[in-house]
Protein backbone atom coordinates (compact mmCIF):
# COMPACT_ATOMS: atom_id res chain seq x y z
CA UNK A 1 0.00 0.00 0.00
CA UNK A 2 2.57 2.57 0.87
CA UNK A 3 3.79 2.43 -3.13
CA UNK A 4 -0.06 3.18 -3.93
CA UNK A 5 0.58 6.62 -2.39
CA UNK A 6 2.30 8.72 -5.19
CA UNK A 7 0.27 6.91 -7.72
CA UNK A 8 -3.02 8.94 -7.96
CA UNK A 9 -0.76 11.68 -8.97
CA UNK A 10 1.11 9.52 -11.73
CA UNK A 11 -2.37 8.40 -12.89
CA UNK A 12 -3.44 11.64 -13.13
CA UNK A 13 -0.91 13.26 -14.95
CA UNK A 14 -0.15 11.20 -17.46
CA UNK A 15 -3.64 11.00 -18.44
CA UNK A 16 -3.10 14.75 -18.93
CA UNK A 17 -0.12 14.38 -20.87
CA UNK A 18 -1.55 11.70 -23.36
CA UNK A 19 -5.09 12.67 -23.65
CA UNK A 20 -4.90 15.89 -23.78
CA UNK A 21 -1.62 16.57 -25.95
CA UNK A 22 -2.88 15.03 -29.43
CA UNK A 23 -6.42 17.33 -29.66
CA UNK A 24 -4.73 20.19 -28.35
CA UNK A 25 -2.63 20.37 -31.59
CA UNK A 26 -5.19 21.06 -33.88
CA UNK A 27 -7.13 23.69 -31.81
CA UNK A 28 -4.28 26.13 -32.43
CA UNK A 29 -4.94 25.72 -36.35
CA UNK A 30 -8.81 25.24 -36.77
CA UNK A 31 -9.78 27.66 -33.10
CA UNK A 32 -13.31 27.42 -33.01
CA UNK A 33 -13.92 24.11 -34.17
CA UNK A 34 -11.34 22.73 -32.20
CA UNK A 35 -11.72 24.33 -29.12
CA UNK A 36 -15.03 22.36 -29.37
CA UNK A 37 -13.86 19.35 -29.54
CA UNK A 38 -10.93 19.86 -27.35
CA UNK A 39 -13.75 20.79 -24.92
CA UNK A 40 -15.59 17.60 -26.08
CA UNK A 41 -12.58 15.92 -25.49
CA UNK A 42 -11.61 16.97 -21.44
CA UNK A 43 -15.65 16.70 -20.47
CA UNK A 44 -15.33 12.95 -21.61
CA UNK A 45 -12.10 11.89 -20.19
CA UNK A 46 -12.55 14.25 -17.49
CA UNK A 47 -15.71 12.34 -16.39
CA UNK A 48 -13.48 9.05 -16.22
CA UNK A 49 -11.03 10.75 -14.27
CA UNK A 50 -13.44 11.99 -11.74
CA UNK A 51 -14.56 8.52 -11.48
CA UNK A 52 -11.44 6.62 -11.79
CA UNK A 53 -10.84 9.34 -8.48
CA UNK A 54 -13.63 8.14 -6.80
CA UNK A 55 -12.88 4.66 -6.89
CA UNK A 56 -9.33 5.29 -5.65
CA UNK A 57 -10.35 6.99 -3.06
CA UNK A 58 -13.05 4.72 -1.81
CA UNK A 59 -11.20 1.71 -2.37
CA UNK A 60 -8.10 2.74 -0.44
CA UNK A 61 -11.01 3.80 2.11
CA UNK A 62 -12.12 0.65 2.06
CA UNK A 63 -9.11 -1.27 2.22
CA UNK A 64 -10.52 -4.40 0.81
CA UNK A 65 -8.84 -7.66 -0.47
CA UNK A 66 -11.15 -7.76 -3.04
CA UNK A 67 -11.44 -4.45 -4.54
CA UNK A 68 -7.45 -2.71 -5.19
CA UNK A 69 -7.49 0.29 -5.48
CA UNK A 70 -7.47 1.07 -9.53
CA UNK A 71 -4.11 2.60 -9.10
CA UNK A 72 -2.34 -0.79 -8.47
CA UNK A 73 -4.62 -2.06 -11.15
CA UNK A 74 -3.09 0.00 -13.79
CA UNK A 75 0.26 -0.50 -12.59
CA UNK A 76 -0.01 -4.49 -12.59
CA UNK A 77 -1.51 -4.08 -16.07
CA UNK A 78 1.12 -2.31 -17.23
CA UNK A 79 3.72 -4.38 -15.68
CA UNK A 80 1.81 -7.79 -16.58
CA UNK A 81 1.75 -7.05 -20.51
CA UNK A 82 3.73 -4.35 -21.13
CA UNK A 83 6.99 -4.11 -19.57
CA UNK A 84 8.96 -6.30 -22.33
CA UNK A 85 12.11 -5.60 -23.85
CA UNK A 86 12.27 -2.75 -26.26
CA UNK A 87 13.06 -5.28 -29.26
CA UNK A 88 9.59 -6.78 -28.92
CA UNK A 89 8.30 -3.45 -28.71
CA UNK A 90 7.92 -3.76 -24.70
CA UNK A 91 5.12 -6.02 -25.15
CA UNK A 92 6.28 -9.09 -22.40
CA UNK A 93 5.91 -12.85 -23.55
CA UNK A 94 2.58 -13.19 -21.47
CA UNK A 95 1.02 -11.18 -24.45
CA UNK A 96 2.34 -13.67 -26.97
CA UNK A 97 1.27 -16.79 -24.74
CA UNK A 98 -2.08 -15.33 -23.41
CA UNK A 99 -3.65 -12.23 -25.27
CA UNK A 100 -2.93 -13.25 -29.04
CA UNK A 101 -4.28 -16.66 -28.71
CA UNK A 102 -7.47 -14.74 -27.14
CA UNK A 103 -7.59 -11.99 -29.76
CA UNK A 104 -6.92 -14.70 -32.67
CA UNK A 105 -9.76 -16.97 -31.50
CA UNK A 106 -11.91 -13.72 -30.88
CA UNK A 107 -11.58 -12.29 -34.30
CA UNK A 108 -10.91 -16.02 -36.17
CA UNK A 109 -14.61 -16.32 -35.02
CA UNK A 110 -15.90 -13.10 -35.12
CA UNK A 111 -14.72 -12.99 -39.05
CA UNK A 112 -16.36 -16.27 -39.87
CA UNK A 113 -19.19 -15.41 -38.39
CA UNK A 114 -19.64 -12.55 -40.40
CA UNK A 115 -18.39 -14.24 -44.05
CA UNK A 116 -21.02 -16.99 -43.81
CA UNK A 117 -23.64 -14.84 -41.38
CA UNK A 118 -23.56 -12.66 -44.95
CA UNK A 119 -23.54 -15.44 -47.45
CA UNK A 120 -26.40 -17.19 -45.57
CA UNK A 121 -28.52 -14.06 -45.06
CA UNK A 122 -27.99 -12.57 -48.32
CA UNK A 123 -29.22 -16.37 -49.55
CA UNK A 124 -32.26 -16.20 -47.16
CA UNK A 125 -33.17 -12.76 -48.47
CA UNK A 126 -32.87 -12.74 -51.72
CA UNK A 127 -34.48 -16.17 -52.28
CA UNK A 128 -37.80 -17.19 -51.06
CA UNK A 129 -37.42 -20.64 -51.21
CA UNK A 130 -34.52 -20.78 -49.06
CA UNK A 131 -36.28 -18.05 -46.39
CA UNK A 132 -39.35 -20.20 -45.64
CA UNK A 133 -37.28 -23.51 -45.28
CA UNK A 134 -34.45 -21.69 -43.30
CA UNK A 135 -35.80 -18.95 -41.54
CA UNK A 136 -37.66 -20.97 -38.58
CA UNK A 137 -35.23 -23.13 -37.46
CA UNK A 138 -33.10 -20.17 -37.48
CA UNK A 139 -35.20 -18.35 -34.99
CA UNK A 140 -35.07 -21.70 -33.30
CA UNK A 141 -31.46 -22.27 -33.51
CA UNK A 142 -30.21 -18.59 -32.20
CA UNK A 143 -32.51 -18.41 -29.28
CA UNK A 144 -30.77 -21.43 -27.64
CA UNK A 145 -27.88 -19.13 -25.21
CA UNK A 146 -24.59 -19.98 -26.81
CA UNK A 147 -23.04 -21.31 -23.81
CA UNK A 148 -25.71 -24.04 -23.42
CA UNK A 149 -23.99 -25.90 -26.05
CA UNK A 150 -20.57 -25.88 -24.34
CA UNK A 151 -20.59 -29.70 -23.51
CA UNK A 152 -21.63 -30.34 -27.03
CA UNK A 153 -18.86 -28.53 -28.59
CA UNK A 154 -16.06 -30.19 -25.99
CA UNK A 155 -17.82 -33.51 -27.59
CA UNK A 156 -17.86 -32.88 -31.31
CA UNK A 157 -14.53 -30.63 -31.21
CA UNK A 158 -12.54 -31.01 -27.83
CA UNK A 159 -10.87 -28.51 -25.24
CA UNK A 160 -8.59 -26.50 -27.29
CA UNK A 161 -9.28 -23.80 -30.07
CA UNK A 162 -11.46 -25.34 -32.89
CA UNK A 163 -14.23 -25.46 -29.71
CA UNK A 164 -13.59 -22.22 -28.92
CA UNK A 165 -13.47 -20.41 -32.53
CA UNK A 166 -16.67 -22.54 -33.26
CA UNK A 167 -18.23 -21.39 -30.15
CA UNK A 168 -17.71 -17.85 -30.55
CA UNK A 169 -19.08 -18.08 -34.58
CA UNK A 170 -22.05 -20.01 -33.67
CA UNK A 171 -22.51 -17.27 -31.17
CA UNK A 172 -22.20 -14.24 -33.12
CA UNK A 173 -23.21 -15.73 -36.76
CA UNK A 174 -27.13 -14.61 -35.77
CA UNK A 175 -26.96 -11.34 -35.31
CA UNK A 176 -25.11 -10.72 -38.70
CA UNK A 177 -27.75 -13.26 -40.34
CA UNK A 178 -30.89 -11.64 -39.43
CA UNK A 179 -29.44 -7.98 -40.08
CA UNK A 180 -28.12 -9.37 -43.65
CA UNK A 181 -31.47 -10.63 -44.01
CA UNK A 182 -33.26 -7.26 -43.09
CA UNK A 183 -30.61 -5.60 -45.15
CA UNK A 184 -31.08 -7.32 -48.99
CA UNK A 185 -34.87 -7.56 -48.39
CA UNK A 186 -34.21 -3.20 -48.26
CA UNK A 187 -32.91 -3.16 -51.51
CA UNK A 188 -34.95 -1.04 -53.94
CA UNK A 189 -36.09 -2.31 -56.74
CA UNK A 190 -35.38 0.24 -58.85
CA UNK A 191 -31.70 -0.52 -58.74
CA UNK A 192 -32.41 -4.12 -59.06
CA UNK A 193 -34.18 -2.82 -62.17
CA UNK A 194 -31.27 -0.22 -63.27
CA UNK A 195 -29.13 -3.39 -62.91
CA UNK A 196 -31.26 -5.59 -65.28
CA UNK A 197 -31.81 -2.85 -67.97
CA UNK A 198 -27.54 -2.32 -68.08
CA UNK A 199 -27.52 -6.57 -68.10
CA UNK A 200 -25.30 -6.82 -65.00
CA UNK A 201 -23.96 -10.51 -64.25
CA UNK A 202 -24.81 -11.79 -61.07
CA UNK A 203 -21.55 -10.70 -59.49
CA UNK A 204 -22.11 -7.25 -60.87
CA UNK A 205 -25.55 -7.57 -59.19
CA UNK A 206 -24.39 -9.21 -56.04
CA UNK A 207 -21.32 -6.72 -54.92
CA UNK A 208 -22.47 -3.34 -57.03
CA UNK A 209 -26.18 -3.51 -55.87
CA UNK A 210 -27.19 -5.92 -53.34
CA UNK A 211 -24.16 -5.54 -50.67
CA UNK A 212 -23.95 -2.00 -50.90
CA UNK A 213 -27.40 -1.50 -50.50
CA UNK A 214 -27.20 -4.05 -47.29
CA UNK A 215 -23.70 -2.81 -46.29
CA UNK A 216 -25.57 -0.17 -43.50
CA UNK A 217 -27.27 -2.92 -41.80
CA UNK A 218 -24.64 -5.48 -41.97
CA UNK A 219 -22.31 -3.15 -40.12
CA UNK A 220 -24.92 -2.64 -37.39
CA UNK A 221 -24.84 -6.79 -37.46
CA UNK A 222 -21.05 -6.69 -37.25
CA UNK A 223 -21.37 -4.42 -34.49
CA UNK A 224 -23.20 -6.35 -32.24
CA UNK A 225 -21.69 -9.30 -33.32
CA UNK A 226 -18.09 -8.32 -32.18
CA UNK A 227 -19.98 -7.01 -28.53
CA UNK A 228 -21.08 -10.82 -28.01
CA UNK A 229 -17.46 -12.48 -29.56
CA UNK A 230 -15.37 -10.99 -26.41
CA UNK A 231 -18.12 -12.14 -24.05
CA UNK A 232 -18.81 -15.82 -25.66
CA UNK A 233 -14.13 -15.42 -25.78
CA UNK A 234 -14.03 -14.92 -22.17
CA UNK A 235 -16.40 -17.78 -21.68
CA UNK A 236 -15.08 -19.71 -23.61
CA UNK A 237 -11.70 -19.72 -22.28
CA UNK A 238 -13.08 -19.87 -18.54
CA UNK A 239 -13.16 -23.75 -19.30
CA UNK A 240 -11.12 -26.43 -21.26
CA UNK A 241 -7.35 -25.86 -21.69
CA UNK A 242 -6.07 -23.24 -19.68
CA UNK A 243 -4.99 -20.62 -21.85
CA UNK A 244 -6.42 -16.83 -23.06
CA UNK A 245 -7.38 -13.40 -21.05
CA UNK A 246 -10.76 -16.03 -20.13
CA UNK A 247 -8.02 -18.00 -18.13
CA UNK A 248 -6.32 -15.59 -16.58
CA UNK A 249 -8.91 -13.61 -14.85
CA UNK A 250 -10.45 -17.14 -13.50
CA UNK A 251 -6.69 -18.43 -12.12
CA UNK A 252 -6.29 -15.16 -10.44
CA UNK A 253 -9.45 -14.97 -9.19
CA UNK A 254 -9.03 -18.71 -7.67
CA UNK A 255 -5.69 -17.79 -6.75
CA UNK A 256 -6.63 -14.96 -4.87
CA UNK A 257 -4.40 -12.39 -7.16
CA UNK A 258 -7.17 -9.96 -7.23
CA UNK A 259 -4.48 -7.32 -8.88
CA UNK A 260 -4.27 -9.89 -11.85
CA UNK A 261 -7.91 -10.11 -12.21
CA UNK A 262 -8.95 -7.06 -12.08
CA UNK A 263 -5.65 -6.25 -14.57
CA UNK A 264 -7.43 -8.67 -16.73
CA UNK A 265 -10.79 -7.00 -16.41
CA UNK A 266 -9.17 -3.83 -17.59
CA UNK A 267 -7.63 -5.96 -20.74
CA UNK A 268 -10.82 -6.87 -21.80
CA UNK A 269 -12.52 -3.18 -21.22
CA UNK A 270 -10.29 -1.46 -23.82
CA UNK A 271 -9.61 -4.35 -25.95
CA UNK A 272 -13.57 -4.10 -26.46
CA UNK A 273 -13.07 -0.23 -26.98
CA UNK A 274 -10.29 -0.23 -29.25
CA UNK A 275 -11.85 -3.35 -31.46
CA UNK A 276 -15.20 -1.08 -31.29
CA UNK A 277 -13.71 1.87 -32.49
CA UNK A 278 -11.64 0.39 -35.06
CA UNK A 279 -14.57 -1.12 -36.87
CA UNK A 280 -16.88 2.14 -36.40
CA UNK A 281 -14.08 4.17 -38.49
CA UNK A 282 -14.12 1.06 -41.19
CA UNK A 283 -17.84 1.85 -41.30
CA UNK A 284 -18.40 5.25 -41.13
CA UNK A 285 -15.80 5.39 -44.24
CA UNK A 286 -17.62 2.70 -46.36
CA UNK A 287 -20.97 3.85 -45.47
CA UNK A 288 -20.50 7.76 -45.48
CA UNK A 289 -22.87 7.71 -48.50
CA UNK A 290 -25.69 6.12 -46.89
CA UNK A 291 -25.64 9.29 -44.10
CA UNK A 292 -25.24 11.86 -47.01
CA UNK A 293 -28.20 10.51 -49.34
CA UNK A 294 -30.40 10.69 -46.02
CA UNK A 295 -29.73 14.03 -45.31
CA UNK A 296 -29.64 15.34 -48.75
CA UNK A 297 -28.52 18.12 -50.10
CA UNK A 298 -30.72 19.64 -52.76
CA UNK B 1 -32.53 21.08 -90.94
CA UNK B 2 -33.79 18.09 -90.24
CA UNK B 3 -33.15 14.75 -88.72
CA UNK B 4 -33.40 12.28 -91.11
CA UNK B 5 -34.27 9.08 -89.91
CA UNK B 6 -33.48 5.96 -92.49
CA UNK B 7 -37.07 4.27 -92.49
CA UNK B 8 -36.33 0.65 -91.56
CA UNK B 9 -37.64 0.12 -88.12
CA UNK B 10 -35.68 -0.39 -85.12
CA UNK B 11 -38.62 -1.29 -82.57
CA UNK B 12 -41.94 -3.03 -83.50
CA UNK B 13 -44.78 -3.50 -81.08
CA UNK B 14 -46.97 -6.30 -82.15
CA UNK B 15 -50.78 -6.86 -80.45
CA UNK B 16 -49.27 -5.66 -77.41
CA UNK B 17 -51.40 -6.20 -74.71
CA UNK B 18 -51.27 -7.07 -70.50
CA UNK B 19 -53.59 -7.79 -68.08
CA UNK B 20 -52.44 -8.00 -64.00
CA UNK B 21 -53.48 -10.84 -62.77
CA UNK B 22 -55.13 -11.29 -59.10
CA UNK B 23 -58.17 -11.64 -57.25
CA UNK B 24 -59.77 -9.08 -59.74
CA UNK B 25 -57.79 -8.83 -62.67
CA UNK B 26 -56.60 -5.21 -64.18
CA UNK B 27 -56.44 -4.95 -67.99
CA UNK B 28 -54.02 -2.34 -68.54
CA UNK B 29 -52.87 -2.49 -72.31
CA UNK B 30 -55.43 -3.36 -74.56
CA UNK B 31 -53.69 -3.39 -77.95
CA UNK B 32 -50.59 -1.88 -79.18
CA UNK B 33 -49.44 -1.66 -82.34
CA UNK B 34 -46.63 0.64 -83.41
CA UNK B 35 -43.17 1.00 -85.02
CA UNK B 36 -40.22 3.13 -84.10
CA UNK B 37 -38.28 3.75 -87.04
CA UNK B 38 -34.08 3.87 -86.75
CA UNK B 39 -33.30 7.54 -85.71
CA UNK B 40 -36.85 8.45 -84.50
CA UNK B 41 -37.88 10.53 -81.65
CA UNK B 42 -41.14 9.23 -80.78
CA UNK B 43 -43.01 10.70 -77.72
CA UNK B 44 -45.98 8.78 -76.08
CA UNK B 45 -48.72 10.78 -74.36
CA UNK B 46 -51.94 9.63 -73.09
CA UNK B 47 -54.52 10.65 -69.76
CA UNK B 48 -52.97 9.94 -66.50
CA UNK B 49 -53.48 5.85 -65.07
CA UNK B 50 -53.30 4.66 -69.24
CA UNK B 51 -50.78 2.10 -68.53
CA UNK B 52 -47.64 4.59 -69.45
CA UNK B 53 -44.87 2.83 -67.27
CA UNK B 54 -46.59 -1.03 -68.10
CA UNK B 55 -45.96 -0.67 -71.05
CA UNK B 56 -42.24 0.80 -70.83
CA UNK B 57 -41.55 -2.25 -68.91
CA UNK B 58 -43.35 -4.34 -71.57
CA UNK B 59 -41.05 -3.00 -74.13
CA UNK B 60 -37.74 -3.00 -72.52
CA UNK B 61 -38.19 -6.41 -71.35
CA UNK B 62 -38.21 -5.59 -67.81
CA UNK B 63 -41.57 -7.46 -67.43
CA UNK B 64 -43.36 -10.50 -69.97
CA UNK B 65 -46.23 -9.35 -71.18
CA UNK B 66 -49.67 -11.47 -71.17
CA UNK B 67 -50.21 -10.92 -75.28
CA UNK B 68 -48.32 -9.90 -78.44
CA UNK B 69 -44.57 -9.44 -78.99
CA UNK B 70 -41.89 -6.52 -78.83
CA UNK B 71 -39.00 -6.78 -81.54
CA UNK B 72 -35.89 -4.99 -81.29
CA UNK B 73 -34.05 -5.18 -84.69
CA UNK B 74 -35.74 -8.03 -85.98
CA UNK B 75 -35.06 -10.36 -82.47
CA UNK B 76 -38.16 -10.81 -80.43
CA UNK B 77 -37.57 -9.31 -77.05
CA UNK B 78 -37.25 -11.77 -74.05
CA UNK B 79 -35.14 -10.31 -71.50
CA UNK B 80 -33.87 -6.55 -71.67
CA UNK B 81 -31.50 -6.77 -74.76
CA UNK B 82 -28.19 -4.86 -74.78
CA UNK B 83 -29.26 -2.24 -77.06
CA UNK B 84 -32.11 -0.66 -75.21
CA UNK B 85 -31.35 1.63 -71.95
CA UNK B 86 -34.35 2.76 -69.75
CA UNK B 87 -33.80 6.37 -68.06
CA UNK B 88 -36.41 6.18 -64.84
CA UNK B 89 -38.56 8.59 -63.99
CA UNK B 90 -37.36 8.33 -60.17
CA UNK B 91 -33.28 9.15 -60.75
CA UNK B 92 -33.02 9.71 -56.94
CA UNK B 93 -33.81 5.60 -56.37
CA UNK B 94 -31.95 4.68 -59.91
CA UNK B 95 -28.38 6.00 -59.32
CA UNK B 96 -26.51 3.77 -56.86
CA UNK B 97 -25.76 6.68 -54.14
CA UNK B 98 -22.48 5.03 -52.97
CA UNK B 99 -20.90 5.55 -56.33
CA UNK B 100 -19.82 9.12 -57.58
CA UNK B 101 -21.18 10.50 -60.72
CA UNK B 102 -18.42 9.09 -62.65
CA UNK B 103 -18.64 5.33 -61.12
CA UNK B 104 -22.32 5.17 -61.37
CA UNK B 105 -21.22 5.85 -65.11
CA UNK B 106 -18.18 3.06 -65.19
CA UNK B 107 -19.89 0.45 -63.41
CA UNK B 108 -23.02 -0.18 -66.65
CA UNK B 109 -19.57 -0.01 -68.92
CA UNK B 110 -18.00 -3.46 -70.39
CA UNK B 111 -15.81 -4.87 -68.12
CA UNK B 112 -13.26 -5.64 -70.85
CA UNK B 113 -13.43 -1.60 -72.20
CA UNK B 114 -9.72 -0.54 -71.90
CA UNK B 115 -8.58 1.99 -69.78
CA UNK B 116 -8.43 4.39 -71.39
CA UNK B 117 -11.37 4.53 -73.93
CA UNK B 118 -13.70 3.94 -70.21
CA UNK B 119 -12.79 7.25 -69.08
CA UNK B 120 -12.86 9.18 -72.28
CA UNK B 121 -16.42 7.70 -72.82
CA UNK B 122 -17.32 8.86 -69.21
CA UNK B 123 -16.27 12.14 -69.66
CA UNK B 124 -17.89 12.62 -72.68
CA UNK B 125 -21.41 11.87 -71.97
CA UNK B 126 -21.03 13.89 -68.73
CA UNK B 127 -19.67 16.82 -71.01
CA UNK B 128 -22.88 16.34 -73.13
CA UNK B 129 -25.24 16.51 -70.30
CA UNK B 130 -22.88 19.61 -68.84
CA UNK B 131 -21.61 18.01 -66.00
CA UNK B 132 -18.23 17.53 -67.24
CA UNK B 133 -16.82 18.78 -63.71
CA UNK B 134 -19.65 16.62 -61.38
CA UNK B 135 -17.51 13.60 -62.05
CA UNK B 136 -16.19 13.09 -58.12
CA UNK B 137 -18.73 13.93 -56.79
CA UNK B 138 -21.69 11.50 -55.40
CA UNK B 139 -25.62 12.22 -56.35
CA UNK B 140 -26.80 12.87 -53.41
CA UNK B 141 -25.14 15.83 -53.74
CA UNK B 142 -25.97 16.81 -56.61
CA UNK B 143 -29.91 18.65 -57.64
CA UNK B 144 -32.82 17.06 -58.86
CA UNK B 145 -32.35 17.76 -62.01
CA UNK B 146 -28.38 17.29 -62.38
CA UNK B 147 -29.21 13.68 -60.83
CA UNK B 148 -31.51 13.43 -64.25
CA UNK B 149 -28.83 14.44 -66.03
CA UNK B 150 -26.65 11.95 -64.53
CA UNK B 151 -29.22 9.15 -65.34
CA UNK B 152 -29.11 10.18 -68.95
CA UNK B 153 -25.04 10.29 -69.24
CA UNK B 154 -24.85 7.22 -68.18
CA UNK B 155 -27.29 5.82 -70.38
CA UNK B 156 -25.48 7.42 -73.34
CA UNK B 157 -22.33 5.74 -72.26
CA UNK B 158 -24.02 2.48 -72.56
CA UNK B 159 -24.39 3.23 -75.82
CA UNK B 160 -28.01 1.63 -76.46
CA UNK B 161 -29.31 1.72 -80.29
CA UNK B 162 -32.79 2.91 -78.62
CA UNK B 163 -33.37 4.94 -75.23
CA UNK B 164 -36.66 4.76 -73.77
CA UNK B 165 -37.79 7.00 -71.18
CA UNK B 166 -40.14 7.13 -68.60
CA UNK B 167 -41.72 10.34 -67.69
CA UNK B 168 -37.80 11.67 -66.78
CA UNK B 169 -38.64 14.97 -66.36
CA UNK B 170 -42.02 14.46 -64.16
CA UNK B 171 -40.08 15.00 -61.16
CA UNK B 172 -38.18 18.60 -62.00
CA UNK B 173 -39.54 22.49 -61.95
CA UNK B 174 -40.23 24.44 -65.31
CA UNK B 175 -37.27 25.44 -66.08
CA UNK B 176 -34.82 22.37 -65.03
CA UNK B 177 -37.74 20.52 -67.13
CA UNK B 178 -37.23 23.48 -70.55
CA UNK B 179 -33.36 22.55 -70.38
CA UNK B 180 -33.77 18.87 -69.92
CA UNK B 181 -35.96 19.22 -72.72
CA UNK B 182 -33.54 20.84 -75.30
CA UNK B 183 -30.45 18.66 -73.64
CA UNK B 184 -32.66 15.74 -75.02
CA UNK B 185 -32.50 17.21 -78.27
CA UNK B 186 -29.19 18.29 -78.22
CA UNK B 187 -27.84 15.05 -77.37
CA UNK B 188 -30.00 12.68 -79.96
CA UNK B 189 -27.88 14.85 -82.50
CA UNK B 190 -24.74 14.20 -80.83
CA UNK B 191 -25.50 10.47 -80.41
CA UNK B 192 -27.81 9.61 -83.52
CA UNK B 193 -30.03 8.12 -81.07
CA UNK B 194 -33.42 6.86 -81.69
CA UNK B 195 -35.87 7.68 -78.73
CA UNK B 196 -39.33 6.67 -77.00
CA UNK B 197 -39.90 9.46 -74.48
CA UNK B 198 -43.44 8.50 -72.35
CA UNK B 199 -44.80 11.63 -70.67
CA UNK B 200 -48.08 13.33 -69.69
CA UNK B 201 -46.93 16.72 -70.63
CA UNK B 202 -48.54 17.54 -73.89
CA UNK B 203 -46.27 20.26 -74.99
CA UNK B 204 -43.58 18.20 -74.17
CA UNK B 205 -44.89 15.55 -76.49
CA UNK B 206 -44.67 18.23 -79.22
CA UNK B 207 -41.83 19.84 -78.81
CA UNK B 208 -39.39 17.19 -78.60
CA UNK B 209 -40.42 14.20 -81.11
CA UNK B 210 -41.34 13.45 -84.87
CA UNK B 211 -43.84 11.50 -84.05
CA UNK B 212 -46.61 11.74 -81.44
CA UNK B 213 -48.58 8.68 -79.88
CA UNK B 214 -51.83 9.54 -77.77
CA UNK B 215 -52.76 6.90 -75.99
CA UNK B 216 -56.02 6.17 -74.52
CA UNK B 217 -57.31 4.96 -71.00
CA UNK B 218 -56.92 1.43 -69.56
CA UNK B 219 -57.16 -0.64 -71.23
CA UNK B 220 -54.48 1.17 -73.57
CA UNK B 221 -55.10 1.14 -77.19
CA UNK B 222 -53.76 4.06 -79.47
CA UNK B 223 -56.10 6.42 -80.68
CA UNK B 224 -53.98 8.44 -83.07
CA UNK B 225 -50.63 8.29 -84.27
CA UNK B 226 -49.53 12.37 -85.45
CA UNK B 227 -46.70 12.98 -87.76
CA UNK B 228 -44.95 16.44 -86.41
CA UNK B 229 -43.10 18.34 -88.63
CA UNK B 230 -42.07 21.44 -86.79
CA UNK B 231 -38.80 22.64 -88.18
CA UNK B 232 -34.95 22.10 -86.48
CA UNK B 233 -33.66 23.43 -84.42
CA UNK B 234 -36.25 23.90 -82.33
CA UNK B 235 -36.67 26.62 -79.97
CA UNK B 236 -38.07 27.09 -76.24
CA UNK B 237 -39.72 30.07 -77.26
CA UNK B 238 -40.47 30.32 -80.77
CA UNK B 239 -41.30 26.44 -82.12
CA UNK B 240 -43.88 27.12 -79.04
CA UNK B 241 -45.37 29.84 -80.82
CA UNK B 242 -45.98 28.60 -84.44
CA UNK B 243 -49.61 28.02 -85.77
CA UNK B 244 -48.55 23.87 -85.93
CA UNK B 245 -47.54 23.73 -82.40
CA UNK B 246 -50.32 25.74 -81.04
CA UNK B 247 -52.98 23.67 -83.51
CA UNK B 248 -51.02 20.26 -82.60
CA UNK B 249 -51.48 20.77 -79.31
CA UNK B 250 -54.94 21.74 -79.51
CA UNK B 251 -55.65 18.70 -81.16
CA UNK B 252 -53.52 16.39 -78.75
CA UNK B 253 -55.32 17.98 -75.80
CA UNK B 254 -59.11 17.29 -76.92
CA UNK B 255 -58.12 14.02 -77.93
CA UNK B 256 -56.97 13.67 -74.10
CA UNK B 257 -59.80 15.44 -73.09
CA UNK B 258 -62.13 13.16 -74.74
CA UNK B 259 -59.99 10.14 -73.16
CA UNK B 260 -60.44 11.45 -69.47
CA UNK B 261 -63.88 12.49 -69.85
CA UNK B 262 -65.05 8.93 -71.00
CA UNK B 263 -67.60 7.13 -68.87
CA UNK B 264 -68.09 9.95 -67.09
CA UNK B 265 -71.27 11.64 -66.81
CA UNK B 266 -71.26 14.78 -68.86
CA UNK B 267 -71.14 18.43 -66.75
Amino acid sequence: MTTGRTDPVNLGTSVDTVSLATPSRPTRRRSAKGSRRLQDFAVRWGALLAIGLVWELAARLANNLFFPPPSRIVERFFELWFSGPPSTFFLTESVATNILPSLSRLLGGWAAAVVFGVLLGVAIGRSKVVGDFVEPIIHFVRAIPPPALIPVFFILLGFGNEMRVTLIAFAVIWPVVLNTIDGVRSVEQLHLDTGRVFEFDWRKRFFGIVLPSASPKIFAGMRVALSVAIIMMVISEMVGRPDGIGNIILGAQRTYRMVDMWAGILLLGILGYVLNAILSAVETRITRWHRGSREGVS
Amino acid sequence: MSIQTTGTDLLTIEGLGHVYQGAQPFEAIGKLDFTVPEGAFVSIVGPSGCGKTTMLRCLSGLMKPTRGEVRLEGEPVTGVPRDLALVFQDYSRSLFPWRTVAGNIAYVLPRNLPKAERAARIQESLDAVGLGEAGAKYPWQLSGGMQQRVAIARALAYRPAILLMDEPFASVDAQTRAELEDLMLAVRKQFGMTILFVTHDIDESIYLADRVLVLSKSPSTIVESLDIDLPYPRDQVSTRELEDFVHLRSHVARLIRDQSMKGRPAV
